[in-house]
């Protein structure tokens, strides 16, 4: 296994995937997050979220749900329920601060290369797979909103070499132009689709490049944030995972 | 961000202009505290643009009226913010403050 953990950059390679994201903070500090927590010898989870507003205040609740998060997993690893678990007791600590957190989490198998995902507020994932693109369809209420997390459930997908699995926050999709146009979901999934054949990091370079290409460089109001995740091989194929 | 408030039937009518972010909240988070009327109904179709900050502050003040016995509603909202609210739950939440006083 590698793990880079690197400025606002994380990278993994394990688990039959190579995964690659990072976090670019627009203006002080805010409440996106990412991260990959390996399990054990063939799960790994990957999060992606964002709480609500910026500065100390969400920087500290950000550290506290990823903290709580960690916590769920080792009670009960099952997806839905380390989400219900998180949305009861981070959602405790997010409302004392009326606040309220977005959040994806994925749960790969790399020996069965089954992808499962649930969704609390988030943009769901989009899936490249053969040079197709399409979105996850999970959703579901937001961390901190309502007492019982209310959802569609779990969303699973099985993968194979080669496919690609992309996280954002609304930096990206949000982002303007200095026309005022939204890049939008359907211009990352035209840039996404491209991405067929193309390793992690270069695929998230490409997105981050088409987003300033869009906006021509000007500043943004929200932390972009940008997570990939392409399957390599199956898990224990190779020595080293 | 601008805000222009009236009164139409005897409720209050908050028509917001502009964008909506964490510097800007508690401006409009004071506008709908001072309001005396039982229905206020946050008129969005100027708004361009709403951030994490302006959701929460949006659903903590519909609770905050509902706790009161009154009610603050969204109307005209705008396609892509309707899409961005209704990712995160708040449709869902508004419903819930509806049946369940514990939403």
């Amino acid at each position: 296994m590698l793990e880079v953990a690197k400025g606002n950059g994380q990278i993994l390679r394990a688990y039959g995937l190579e995964c690659n994201g990072s976090s670019l903070p627009a203006g002080q500090v805010g409440g996106d997050f990412f991260e990959f927590i390996p399990w054990n010898e063939r799960t790994v989870f990957t999060v992606i979220g964002d709480v609500m507003g910026k500065g100390f205040q969400a920087a500290r609740l950000m550290e506290t749900i990823r903290q709580i998060l960690r916590e769920c997993i080792g009670i009960n690893p099952h997806p839905l329920e380390v989400v219900r678990q998180l949305n009861k007791l981070g959602g405790y600590e997010l409302q004392k601060y009326g606040s309220f957190a977005t959040l994806c989490l994925l749960c790969y198998d790399g020996i069965a290369r089954r992808l499962t995902c649930v969704n609390a507020g988030h943009h769901p994932p989009l899936l490249l797979s053969h040079g197709q693109v399409k979105a996850a369809e999970c959703r579901g209420v937001a961390l901190g909103l309502l007492e019982d997390y209310l959802g569609s459930g779990i969303e699973e997908f099985f993968l194979a070499a080669g496919d690609t699995v992309v996280l954002y926050t609304d930096g990206v999709v949000e982002a303007c132009s200095p026309g005022g146009h939204r890049y939008g979901l359907e211009r990352l999934k035209e840039v996404v689709r491209l991405q067929h054949g193309v390793d992690v990091d270069k695929i998230k370079k490409n997105i981050l490049f088409d987003l300033d290409t869009f906006t021509h460089g000007v500043s943004q109001k929200d932390d972009v944030t940008l997570v990939v995740l392409k399957v390599t091989e199956k898990a224990g194929d190779k020595d080293g995972d | 961000m601008e805000i222009r408030i009236y009164q139409k039937e005897g409720m209050a009518v908050l028509e917001l202009e502009g964008e909506m972010d964490f510097s800007n909240v508690e401006q409009f988070q004071q506008e709908i505290q001072r309001r005396p009327e039982e229905v206020v109904e946050v008129d969005l179709q100027g708004l361009r643009f709403i951030d994490s900050s302006g959701v929460g502050m949006l659903l903590s003040q519909a609770r905050y009226l509902h706790r009161q016995g009154r009610t603050l509603r969204f109307v005209r909202i705008p396609g892509l913010i309707r899409e961005d609210l209704e990712l995160i739950g708040f449709f869902r939440v508004l419903e819930a403050l509806e049946t369940n006083s514990h939403a």
